[in-house]
């Protein structure tokens, strides 16, 4: 056995798994902001190009999900088991919310609401999730 | 489950670091198991045992007898 190709070799899996995610995470919030922007400012609602900017948007998203799992198979067992545990505790939470927030303009509490509003506890939810779990079980 | 991670590590005077090095594993985990607040999966289990050259057995227990 030799340990450093061991060490070397999961950090620079990590590492490049990593990058691969951040590039597709880059591309399907760049393609987002397309969609969203686009068809007011650029192509003026011209509907062939909308629909090739939600395909656009939809291959972005796909690749992002799959560069997440093959990040999430590439790490070790334990940041593994703390980004599920992480992702269940996100998904309870996310549908509660949805419910919640949902039903807010319904009992007339709110004039509207907004889908970002959601993500943005999604993604708040995740990261306060894996870094109080990681450090639960990593804490010298 | 209980484990003498710790102590066998330290009879070869081994870091965490050393540690995780052989199994592949970062240090954090290494460092969570040996404080019990982590259990292996099966195949961390045996090459640990194979790292240190001792049955699984000797290496890790139940925390209590059922």
């Amino acid at each position: 056995m030799n340990p450093s190709k061991n060490t070397n070799t999961l950090a620079r899996g990590i590492k490049r798994s990593g990058l691969r995610l951040f590039i597709f995470t880059s591309a399907w919030v760049g393609s987002t902001a397309l969609l969203t922007f686009g068809p007011r400012l650029l192509w003026e609602y011209n509907v062939p190009v909308t629909v090739g900017a939600i395909t656009l948007n939809v291959l972005a998203g796909v690749m992002m999900l799959f560069a997440f799992f093959r990040h999430l198979k590439t790490m070790d067992e334990l940041q593994r088991q703390t980004h599920l545990e992480a992702m269940a505790l996100t998904l309870g939470v996310t549908m509660i919310f949805t419910v919640i927030y949902g039903s807010l303009t319904t009992v007339q509490l709110l004039p509207e609401t907004r889908p970002a509003n959601i993500l943005f506890v999604t993604g708040i939810t995740y990261i306060v999730s894996v870094s109080r779990l990681w450090a639960g079980r990593t804490s010298e | 489950m209980k484990n003498r991670l710790k102590v066998l590590r330290a009879e070869r005077d081994w870091t965490q670091a050393d540690l995780a090095n052989q199994l592949g594993v970062t240090r954090q985990t290494v460092n969570a198991i040996e404080k019990g607040k982590y259990d292996p999966s099966l195949p961390l289990a045996f090459k640990i045992a194979e790292v240190f050259g001792l049955p699984i057995e000797q290496i890790f227990s139940p925390a209590r007898d059922a």
